[in-house]
């Protein structure tokens, strides 16, 4: 018997004994791993991230080589998108059901809203409970009425502060750890003309980042942001306001380098990465890369400064990005085994050479990681608290995060009328989707 | 003898098809553009009518006017219709720079052809490279600010597309930098193909640079002026979307200062996933536009008929 099918045969056993203990994360009926056809397959699959994870393109190469070279009957295209084009362009595959097999999908609602809209099959129907269970953040992001809609790929630390030491030391400042600290790291900075933060609003996505990294401390779980989101809390509320002003003290502190509305988030960690500014934020996969580039001597990886009194205050958030079946796929089968495929220790270990970040399986062996900056970030990363922005509708996202935060950082809204703009979206938003309500609360539970 | 009549660009043309042809059927025209109607009416005429079905409907379920009521309530939608109306303006802006650029053009002796080629050469770049180029030059530190402050002119370092209440009019001088070549070929291939003698007879009877261009050229340019005038508002109204698109990363910001009515309809079908919100939408974009078309008919009417009856 080959080992697959053991692992199988053990993996079903696993299934039925979890599923009798009253693990609920997954499907209960779970399918059966079959053989995959010998038939001539062709499977495409989009994806993104070797923006945030560099390397990712050389390990999605060799994967998908190695694959074909143990199922020569399939052939796998993989088309590398953008960071503005990944939404829509999956967005028009579905209208037109036509497209990719295998699709990208950020963490929580990116990978939710395709379930609920009918584009993508739960991979817990074609991968083993016992398989699922070992993906790491596949039950708190993805899990919808006992499925799970997509398999997590990589970890994504949500998301680290850098602060380098050198910059700092040369004012005879310390790395801030609390919200004091970090204005008056601001104050003293901003006098001699150097941002204590560098970032890139441009494009929107930072807003994102801030709202989780911020917000994220005041509130108790995911499940707050939730009943903010279907009405039985709202964003006005101190819990989930308060980071606004947090926001805007930032401003008033002149923690930001001045041209944050012009430059894109890339952009702007270049301006770290060149010693011009103390601290910035980059993708939890990206961290190592970024450290190395200046010296990991020199850098300190750590959570936002803590202002809140949340239980995640000062503790990064986690979040897995992850791979769907689209629902219009001829080879379901074939691209869920692909999938396991990816999970199996040797592309594990082939995924963290090749990025040098975390991917979302807890099989991968955390001991082998000897970089202390890595290590600290993966481990971090396992107990993280709830990445926020994967918990709202996207376009409250877009329409009132992205937009507000450019308004702050701007200064030409305050804190208070940017919690009030958000609530007043949700509540539209409530009215122009319909179904909206609903798919959160089945969510939540 | 072939009877001619004026075109809107005041050329003259066989009056009948069936005169040339020696057909004398009344069908006969229809008959020749069949094939390419049928085209038009296939593709534009599905589309339409598919548009029309979904704005009244949500998820397949019919729900009659709601759409519209939830489009036309968002106040998202409402600042892009008011941004492509503030983008309107900048139509009167190029049409005089097009009319301006064309007659220095005509009238410049040397090296026409490379003036020529520089002012239309911004109408052919690919509105992405556009995008790239100006969002890095016009960034706060950049290359643009940076001069400015070389020279002294701190004051005129603005965030030209970071500050909201710039952002608009930054991208309104862009697009007119880049339309002003299409205004500028025209006019003047309008403008070298009129009748040399009116414009020396003109200069004999003592008429300087203004006043030969205002009196005597300018009224003679009239249909294709606008011409181009319907076409830069239809732009503005409907086309404006690559410049916003790759100028903001598909945001519309910062805020919402960029907004136009297309990123809205963008926006609420492909990342909104609202394509019923983004149908009604577009619709009621198309018949915004419809009252742009069916106005250049009625003005391109009577400016012919006047032209004739002059």
């Amino acid at each position: 018997m080959k080992i697959r099918d053991k692992a199988f045969v053990v993996g079903c056993a696993a299934a039925v004994l979890l599923t009798s203990l009253g693990f609920t994360g997954a499907s209960a009926s779970v399918s059966p791993k079959k053989a995959i056809t010998t038939k001539p397959v062709t499977l495409t699959m989009w994806w993104w991230g070797d923006q945030e994870a560099p390397g990712a393109k050389l390990w999605v190469d060799d994967t998908v080589m190695a694959y074909q070279k143990k199922h020569p009957n399939v052939t796998i295209k993989t088309v590398l998108q953008t960071t503005d084009g990944l939404v829509p362009a999956f967005a028009a595959a579905a209208a037109a059901k036509k497209g990719p097999d295998l699709q990208y999908f950020w963490g929580g609602i990116y990978a939710q809203q395709p379930g609920w809209d009918g584009q993508i099959a739960p991979v817990s129907d074609y991968i083993p409970a016992s398989e699922l269970k070992h993906y790491i953040n596949a039950t708190t992001e993805l899990s919808f009425k006992g499925k799970i809609w997509t398999a997590p790929w990589y970890v994504n630390p949500s998301f680290p502060v850098l602060a380098r030491t050198d910059v700092l030391s040369k004012y005879n400042l310390t790395v801030p750890t609390t919200w004091k600290d970090l204005l008056n790291v601001c104050d003293v900075l901003s006098a001699q003309g150097v941002p204590a933060l560098a970032g890139g609003v441009k494009d929107g996505w930072f807003g994102g980042w801030l709202y989780s990294i911020i917000g994220g401390q005041s509130v108790s779980s995911s499940k707050d942001v939730v009943a903010a989101v279907v009405g039985k809390q709202k964003f006005t509320d101190a819990k989930h306001a308060d980071w606004w002003t947090r926001l805007q003290e930032t401003k008033e502190h002149k923690c930001w380098n001045s041209d944050i509305n012009s430059l894109e988030l890339y952009q702007a960690q270049q301006l770290w990465k060149d010693g011009k500014a103390a601290m910035t934020v980059v993708a939890g996969p990206d961290a190592p890369n970024f450290a190395n580039a200046v010296g990991a001597s020199k850098v300190v990886v750590m959570a936002m400064p803590k202002w809140g009194k949340g239980p995640f205050a000062g503790k990064m958030g986690s979040t897995s990005q992850t791979i769907g079946i689209t629902q219009w796929s001829k080879n379901k089968e074939v691209a869920a085994d692909f999938l396991m495929f990816s999970h199996e220790k040797a592309q594990l270990n082939n995924w963290f050479k090749r990025t040098g970040s975390m991917p979302a399986d807890d099989r991968f062996n955390l001991n082998s990681v000897k970089d202390p900056v890595k290590k600290a970030l993966f481990q971090s990363a396992l107990p993280g608290g709830p990445y926020l922005e994967n918990f709202i509708p996207a376009q409250l996202d877009t329409d009132a995060v992205f937009t507000n935060v450019q308004l702050v950082l701007n200064g030409t809204k305050t804190g208070k009328a940017a919690a009030a703009d958000m609530q007043t979206l949700m509540e539209r938003l409530r009215k122009t989707d319909r179904k909206l309500v609903s798919n959160f609360t089945a969510w939540s539970k | 003898m072939i009877k001619s009549v004026p075109t809107e660009f005041g050329i003259t043309a066989p009056r009948k098809l069936g005169a040339v042809t020696g057909r004398s059927s009344r069908s006969g025209p229809f008959l020749w553009i069949l094939p390419a109607g049928m085209c038009v009416i296939l593709i534009f005429g599905y589309s339409i009518i598919d548009l029309v079905q979904q704005s009244f409907k949500y998820r397949g379920d019919w729900v009659g006017f709601e759409n519209f009521s939830l489009v036309l309530t968002d106040p998202l939608f409402r600042i892009a219709i008011f941004h492509n109306f503030l983008l309107l303006f900048t139509v009167p802006i190029l049409a005089s720079l097009s009319f301006l650029c064309a007659v220095l053009l005509f009238e410049t002796r040397k090296g026409m052809k490379f003036y020529r080629s520089a002012v239309f050469l911004p109408y052919i770049l690919p509105i992405p490279v556009i995008g790239v180029v100006f969002g890095q030059l016009l960034q706060l530190n950049g290359a643009l600010n940076s001069a400015l402050r070389a020279m002294g002119f701190e004051n005129l370092a603005l965030d030209w597309l970071g500050d909201p209440g710039q952002a608009l009019w930054t991208m309104s001088a862009i697009i007119i930098w880049k339309e002003v070549g299409f205004g500028t070929i025209l006019i003047l291939a309008r403008l070298i193909s009129l009748p040399l003698e009116t414009i020396e007879a003109a200069r004999i009877d003592g008429a300087g640079f203004f006043r030969l261009h205002l009196k005597v050229t300018l009224p003679q340019l009239k249909p294709v002026i606008l011409f181009y005038i319907i076409n830069e508002a239809i732009v503005m109204v409907s086309w404006v979307f690559n410049y916003v698109y790759v100028m903001t990363n598909g945001q519309g910001g910062p805020g919402n200062a960029t907004v136009v009515s297309e990123l809205y309809i963008y926006r609420s079908a492909f990342q909104n996933k609202s394509p019923e919100l983004a149908a009604t939408a577009a619709l009621l974009l198309l018949l915004a536009t419809l009252i742009f078309i069916i106005g250049f008919f009625k003005i391109q009417r009577n400016t012919n008929r006047g032209v004739f009856n002059e």
